[in-house]
């Protein structure tokens, strides 16, 4: 950080050694300001990728693709066994794992392992005018504590969750104040639109199978059969929504493979198990075969499994505004209110599940309320710029979001208006789905008055 | 997108492979090359050597040059991805002749004839001299040595000038006038040898990112950096001087007070090799710390503590760019720094010198070979003697080399203006976006019977004035040589053909000199640069930038040579006026007496701020290249103003609002504004290469009357919100 000058080089080195395209840099220059004219301090950060002692992009990878080498702790990512699921890119407070579209998997900096095998320095290394980044070994026992006064610095995420293992060396003098260049630059977050089909749609489904399961329970059984299928059908068009989000939807079953570790592989695992009970249970419903109780409540259980575990995956500290309870219960209760009035829509007016709806819309305003006052008055950088998001630049939606919700969720459902209520509140939901992806402020070091990470 | 990358099972695996190119290692298999070819950076005077990665005729990627003792291997961001430019999808690929208000494909032929019958027919009606030429510091020496006999006997007009007087015009007068001849005196080695560095208006972080490469090996130096604006060079230096806009003649002038007073002066060198001592004392008396404390905005203990710093050092360097140059008073900023460094001696020894860090890479080629404002090998207009050897080389008569230069780029814009100037041919420079005051040019453009643009891009911006567009060959596409800022000469190599049509200047000089009927005069035998090297060499014989012993051969060998090299020469760093004998008649250097003046345009009531332009370390000029290359535009893709948050907040703007910037003369619409401390309250800060949002819209039409280089760096403007004075203006 003393020696950087801002010139760059590493960025445009890194990508003509990777052939990456022009808006993908592994490597990034970030700019910080503090201090008052003429004692004005700035200082530019040249990052690549930390090379966690607990990475996180690796805990959370559903397939394993990422390794950290044994020998030189180096995080390595592999392209052929990637899915392009992007989960990393979510869990890396420094926006590292970058996704490819054009090749439908991540990429990362990988330190330029094949040049140091043979001796050499890594291009951006190579590259910088300012001997500014080397490249050195890190003792692994020492780092451990070492690392708070080491591997911190102003414009960069604090290193203590995943312990970063770069050493950024400081300036005697830094100003109290810093600012990343970039700090009044907050855009809208990609909104990974089959994500929020998937997310609503199975929230939906899993919501129609506990009422149908409730239903039957209550001894009400007309037409059970026909809402079960249509909710199974619903489940099934969510999953192969969720398909489309993967840069690589052939290998979609790999993503099971890491369900101890990852929330991900457990969501899809939950997931596809539900979908197998539901199809079992509505099967039974449909040609009225017996012991349909017991399986009615494997399916829900099976659901709310996979709704939570869905949820848990967006609980990552890289995206603060995602990482709350209100996620879990915006999941829970976008199944709680749509589930009900899909069920409505099938079955003969039942004001029971209209109830149960307009009761869930309730809560859901309660919890989007109370989200939005957190986020108004936290302290916290991200969170408030999340905030600022929601009431400036993403205002209209957010209002209409209420609106729908209010409307489809509580008021049609009230005055008996089944199927209007589903398709206003399941509006209202997918809107809300679709902000709460927008609306993330994720972590990341300080870029340049410009150039923002790429959504 | 194809059904095998949808479903995942394609993931571009043969673009994303990885092997090892034998010279440089494991890399993208698709940046390992067939042939590297070696040249010299086409940006920048810094003058790196590189290499141009070469596969199936097309340059792949570039690699500096480990062996080259400028850069030592490293490149800056421009450097490092040069070889995008030559793919730009804007390269001029054909001839193009404007008929019916719209430019269509010609041949070269009709193109040339097109040209010279307009040329012919303008020069026959008003006189020779109502044909202009402006030039450039793009093309090879060898060209502007052919372009120079071109205009001068060819064409016979003598207004020909070029876009260095947009950039280096104010060093060559300084030195012209301190030392008598043109020519930066040091080297790069003395950045790294010397205990002072102090550098005036030059953010070289920015501009000249290699060369603090050089600065930073010195760990023994003091940096002193002197802006107005806290750049990126202002953060490495140990001291920092946060000098008002323009009153770095001040703080010369008081560093001077106080080292004359201090005794840190070398009175022998003085006595030994100045004039005028007497005459510069006695100017100085005025300037004390407490009148150049008020002037410049330092406090006084900062301008003593920068005097001593300076004055006690064993070798002192100053180097100055744009802050110094783009000046009405920038000769004479010139000359108070030689002032100041022969006072103290520090000159032509080891780490101690007055250095211009040169703009463009091969401004140095056309200051040597020009015919703009000197004869060839530095040689004077006004002297008999220099005009006779010329005349003798070129095999013409005397009466053929104008006694005086001509008008310089400017005056030949205001000849335009003025309807004394007819016809213009403009050669790689791009005015619409470089030309200060841009309505003015707007004028003589269309004044003009007939504007022939020469460049290797178009469209750009001038070439929609133009009525003929000749494509030109660029960087990679050419052979020949640049000098860099410290005289040396590199080579710069072929590696690819160039688009369409398009022909290296060189051979354009040569075929409009065949049409004329003067090629077998002027080039007899010539078929490629090494001709014009040839002949360039003796030209140089016995002069200071003498060539004689260098071939391009040695000049490969060594990465360069600096000159002089005469015949017999052993390659080394070489310094000028080493034995303290100048240019002058008497061999003595000239102490100039030097005043500061306050800059013109000064802020006022309605226009409040004070407006200074400059670059970024992404773009080159204006942005023909650079903004074709798309890892440089990403970072940096519009202009920005900066302004200090004390007046942001007065003006209520926010953070990336967008705002116009006003002058009394037009208006800049739509700039991002970046509030940062960076700039002082008062001032504010915006890059001159984007044509989308033109900084010269507002510049001013002021001129340096000693050097002709325009004042961009100061004028007077006040910042609106966007769309806030259009508002008012329709009411």
């Amino acid at each position: 950080m003393t020696k950087c000058i801002g010139c760059h080089c590493c960025e445009v080195a890194c990508n003509e050694q990777n052939n990456n395209p022009p808006d993908m840099n592994w490597r990034r220059v970030g700019e910080i300001e503090g201090g008052v004219y003429p004692f004005t301090q700035r200082f530019y950060l040249s990052m690549g990728c930390n090379h966690c002692l607990e990475p996180s992009c690796l805990q959370g990878c559903p397939v394993d693709a990422y390794t950290k080498d044994a020998l030189t702790g180096i995080v390595q990512h592999s392209a052929d066994a990637c899915i392009g699921c992007q989960y990393c890119t979510w869990n890396c407070q420094y926006g590292v794992p970058q996704y490819n579209p054009e090749r439908g998997v991540v990429g990362k900096c990988d330190m330029c392992y094949g040049r140091l095998a043979e001796g050499r320095e890594p291009a951006c290394v190579n590259a910088c005018p300012e001997q500014a980044i080397q490249i050195e070994v890190v003792e692994v026992a020492a780092w451990k504590t070492d690392f708070v006064q080491l591997g911190n610095a102003p414009g960069m995420p604090i290193a203590d969750r995943t312990v970063s293992t770069t050493r950024i060396t400081l300036p005697d003098n830094l100003p109290t104040e810093i600012q990343k260049a970039d700090y009044a630059r907050v855009r809208p977050e990609h909104s990974h639109m089959p994500l929020v089909i998937m997310t609503v749609l199975t929230q939906l489904s899993v919501g129609a199978f506990v009422s149908v399961w409730l239903m039957a329970l209550l001894g009400r059984t007309e037409l059970l059969g026909l809402g079960a299928a249509a909710a199974f059908g619903v489940a099934n068009l969510a999953l192969a929504a969720s398909t489309l989000h993967l840069g690589r939807p052939i290998h979609a079953y790999r993503a099971l493979k890491m369900w101890k570790r990852s929330w991900l592989s457990r969501e899809v695992l939950l997931f596809t198990l539900f979908a197998g009970a539901a199809s079992v249970y509505a099967g039974a419903l449909w040609f009225g075969f017996p012991g349909t109780a017991a399986l009615g409540g494997i399916t829900g259980l099976l659901g709310i499994g996979g709704i939570t575990a869905s949820a848990y995956i967006y609980l990552v500290p890289a995206r603060p505004s995602w990482n709350s309870k209100h996620t879990l219960a915006e999941f829970l209760l976008a199944g709680a209110i749509l589930g009900p009035l899909f069920l409505a829509a099938f079955t003969p007016e039942d004001g029971l599940l209209l109830m149960a709806a307009t009761a869930a819309a309730g809560a859901q305003l309660l919890n989007q309320g109370a989200k939005f006052l957190w986020l108004t008055r936290s302290d916290e950088f991200e969170l408030k710029a999340s905030s600022r998001l929601l009431s400036n630049d993403l205002e209209k939606l957010f209002i209409l979001r209420f609106a729908l919700l209010v409307l489809g969720g509580m008021v049609l459902p009230s005055l008996g208006y089944a199927i209007p209520g589903l398709l206003l509140a399941l509006a209202g939901e997918l809107l809300g789905r679709y902000l709460f992806f927008v609306s993330v402020v994720p972590k990341n070091m300080a870029a340049s008055f410009f150039s923002g990470r790429a959504a | 997108m194809n059904i095998k990358r949808i479903l995942g099972i394609d993931t571009l695996q043969e673009k994303y492979a990885y092997s090892t190119d034998p010279r440089f290692g494991y890399t993208s298999s698709e940046k390992i090359p067939d042939s590297w070819v070696p040249t010299t950076c086409g940006y920048c005077s810094v003058g790196c050597g590189m290499l141009i990665g070469v596969k199936d005729g097309k340059a792949i990627t570039v690699r500096g040059d480990v062996d080259h003792p400028v850069n030592q291997g490293k490149l800056c961001p421009k450097g490092l991805s040069e070889h995008y430019m030559i793919e730009a999808d804007t390269r001029a690929r054909y001839p193009m002749l404007r008929e019916n208000g719209k430019l269509g494909r010609v041949s070269w032929d009709t193109a040339l004839s097109t040209m010279l019958e307009k040329f012919g027919a303008v020069q026959a009606k008003f006189g020779k001299d109502a044909l202009g030429i402006i030039g450039t510091g793009q093309l090879v020496t060898e060209e502007f040595y052919t372009l120079g006999k071109l205009a001068q006997i060819g064409f016979g007009t003598k207004n020909y000038c070029g876009n260095t007087t947009l950039c280096m015009a104010s060093a060559v007068a300084g030195y012209k006038r301190t030392f008598g001849g043109d020519g930066p005196p040091g080297a790069y080695e003395d950045l790294e040898k010397a205990d002072v560095v102090l550098l005036i208006g030059a953010n070289i972080a920015d501009n000249h990112p290699i060369l603090c490469q050089r600065l930073e090996k010195n760990t023994h130096k003091t940096l002193i950096v002197a802006d107005p604006r806290v750049t990126k060079t202002a953060m490495m230096a140990d001291v920092f001087l946060p000098v008002k806009p323009r009153s770095d003649i001040a703080l010369l002038n008081g560093m001077m007070h106080i080292l004359i007073r201090a005794g840190l002066i070398d009175h022998d060198y003085i006595a030994r090799h100045t004039t005028g001592f007497a005459d510069l004392k006695a100017s100085l008396d005025k300037y004390t710390p407490e009148h150049v404390s008020t002037l410049t905005g330092l406090s006084q203990e900062l301008i003593y503590k920068t005097a001593l710093l300076y004055g006690r050092a064993k070798a002192a360097f100053i180097g100055w760019t744009m802050g110094v140059n783009h000046s009405t008073q920038g000769a004479e900023t010139v000359n108070a720094i030689n002032n100041l460094a022969l006072i103290t001696g520090n000159i032509g020894r080891e780490g101690a010198s007055p250095f211009s860090i040169t703009g463009q890479c091969n401004a140095m080629g056309t200051r040597e070979t020009g015919c703009t404002s000197g004869l060839p090998g530095y040689r004077k207009f006004e002297s008999p003697e220099d005009r006779q050897q010329i005349a003798n080389f070129w095999n013409v008569d005397v009466s053929r080399i104008p006694t005086s230069r001509g008008l310089a780029y400017p005056d030949i814009i205001e000849g335009a203006v003025g309807r004394k100037i007819r016809a213009l041919w403009i050669i790689a420079t791009n005015p619409v976006v470089s030309y200060p005051n841009f309505a003015v040019l707007k004028q003589a453009f269309e004044n003009l019977e007939f504007l022939v643009v020469q460049d290797g891009f178009a469209p750009t911006p001038t070439t929609e004035y133009a009525h003929l567009v000749l494509p030109a060959a660029i960087w990679g596409e050419k052979e020949g040589t640049y000098t860099n800022s410290e005289r040396r000469v590199s080579k710069v190599n072929k590696a690819v053909e160039p688009p369409g049509e398009a022909k290296s200047d060189f051979d354009i000089f040569l075929a409009i000199a065949e049409k004329l009927g003067c090629k077998d005069h002027l080039y007899p035998g010539w078929s490629g640069p090494r001709y014009a090297f040839d002949e360039w060499r003796r030209v140089s014989k016995g002069r200071p930038c003498d060539y004689s012993g260098m071939t391009y051969e040695l000049i490969e060998e060594h990465g360069g040579l600096q000159w002089p090299f005469p015949e017999g020469a052993v390659p080394s760093v070489t310094r000028m006026y080493e034995d303290g004998k100048f240019q002058t008649a008497d061999g003595r250097a000239n102490l100039i007496p030097i005043e500061w003046e306050p800059f013109p345009d000064q802020p006022v009531k309605d226009f409040p701020f004070v407006f200074n332009t400059g670059r970024t370390v992404e773009h080159w000029h204006t942005r023909t290249k650079t903004g074709k290359v798309p890892i440089l535009e990403g970072m940096s893709p519009r202009a920005w103003l900066e302004m200090n948050p004390r007046d942001a907040k007065k003006l209520e703007l926010k953070p990336h609002d967008k705002v116009d910037i006003v002058s009394k003369r037009s208006r800049v619409s739509g700039v991002e504004l970046r509030i940062t401390e960076i700039v002082a309250p008062g001032q504010v800060f915006m890059p001159f290469h984007f044509a989308e949002t033109n900084s010269n819209l507002i510049t001013q039409s002021a001129f340096d009357p000693i050097s002709r280089e325009p004042n961009y760096k100061q004028c007077a403007v006040r910042v609106e919100k966007t769309g806030a004075g259009h508002m008012g203006a329709a009411q």
